[in-house]
């Protein structure tokens, strides 16, 4: 059944398999963070939508964690989720004052855009916030990716080829831009990130094709519209 | 496509039914679940009921690569910045906050 059986319109099934795995995603250990440290993140984004006014309260939000976040990381979390245009250099020291290490910032970061994402998508298709599973057993693996080096970001990332090394070929083939290597510290979410970005925008080998189009009923002008409106309204200059 | 029209959303996109499409990007990342939901009829009216998942499938992954953008810090690349100064000077990009990720490289900062 699809996951999101539920709706008015119709859902293309591998985006609907793509939701459906990075809420499963969600209930795993990540790279950095505990199943329950990471349902903690995504339950602070959420519900800071709901206090803007941004989402609508689910009548089941599902899991719940018991992982007590301390009130700085809430914070940033909550300007990530929902002031996202006055996230600066500031917000990251925030995150390091409190204690939080690249890695573990570069996936907080993740899991909280990832959310904002499903939870936005919802909204859109008339449908109710997806509930949360609940947390499975397991440990993080803290694996730090040695290739990651500081360019001009907030944090390492790993570069292009030939500097990124094998990694990198293995990661972006020939190159990638800076939008789709941000989460390269931690390589499981800048996978999760590509699979996203290919379900929900373009198949990326078709991103310079501008006859081909991904979405029925869109032509590729009419979805940078969308793209182009959102992010001028999050004053992303990126 | 006229790409003012994504900060000036009273002029015309130069985009079929491009007018629903920014309706509907604004509302599905605003607070009025009311206007959401009469943008969402409209725009699958005039474009068809799959169009609702393309155009909130669109809106979400943006949702998110702001995000990611902003929250990492990351400069616009080479390729995209060299050339369009005159079209960030015209949109008024080089106002926004996150627009000194870029400008904090190129003045030695």
């Amino acid at each position: 059944m699809s996951f999101y059986a539920d709706s008015d319109y119709p859902v293309r099934q591998d985006l609907a398999d793509a939701h459906a795995a990075q809420f499963e995603r969600f209930a795993r250990a990540g790279t950095w963070g505990t199943a329950a440290q990471r349902l903690a993140v995504i339950s602070e984004a959420r519900q800071a939508g709901i206090d803007a006014g941004l989402l609508e309260a689910p009548a089941d939000g599902g899991a719940t964690s018991d992982v007590e976040l301390p009130q700085p990381v809430r914070d940033v979390i909550r300007t990530l989720a929902v002031d996202c245009p006055n996230f600066d250099m500031s917000t990251y020291q925030a995150a390091l004052d409190a204690g939080l290490s690249d890695p573990e910032f570069a996936e907080m970061v993740a899991i909280v855009s990832f959310i904002v994402n499903l939870d936005v998508y919802a909204r859109g298709i008339g449908v109710e916030l997806r509930p949360f599973a609940a947390p499975q057993p397991g440990n993080p693996s803290r694996e730090i990716p040695v290739e990651a080096v500081l360019e001009q970001a907030f944090l390492p990332t790993i570069p292009n080829p030939p500097e990124g090394g094998a990694l990198a070929k293995e990661l972006y083939g020939p190159f990638k831009p800076y939008i789709m290597r941000a989460l390269s510290i931690v390589p499981d979410e800048f996978r999760a990130h590509i699979e996203l970005e290919q379900a929900q925008y373009v198949l990326l080998p078709k991103i310079m094709d501008f006859e081909y189009n991904h979405h029925e009923g869109l032509t590729r002008p009419q979805v940078e519209v969308v793209a182009g409106r959102v992010s001028a309204i999050n004053d992303c200059f990126y | 496509m006229n790409p003012e029209a994504l900060v000036r959303p009273e002029l015309d996109t130069g985009v079929p039914s491009g007018d629903l499409l920014l309706a509907f990007a604004a509302a599905i990342i605003g607070t009025d679940r009311k206007v959401l939901d009469s943008a969402r009829t409209a725009l699958a009216d005039a474009l068809g009921s799959a169009a609702v998942s393309g155009a909130s499938a669109v809106a979400g992954n943006f949702s998110k690569n702001d995000r990611v953008a902003n929250g990492i810090g990351i400069p616009v690349d080479d390729m995209v910045f060299n050339g369009t100064e005159d079209l960030r000077e015209q949109l008024g990009l080089n106002d926004y906050k996150s627009a000194a990720n870029t400008f904090r490289h190129l003045s030695g900062d």
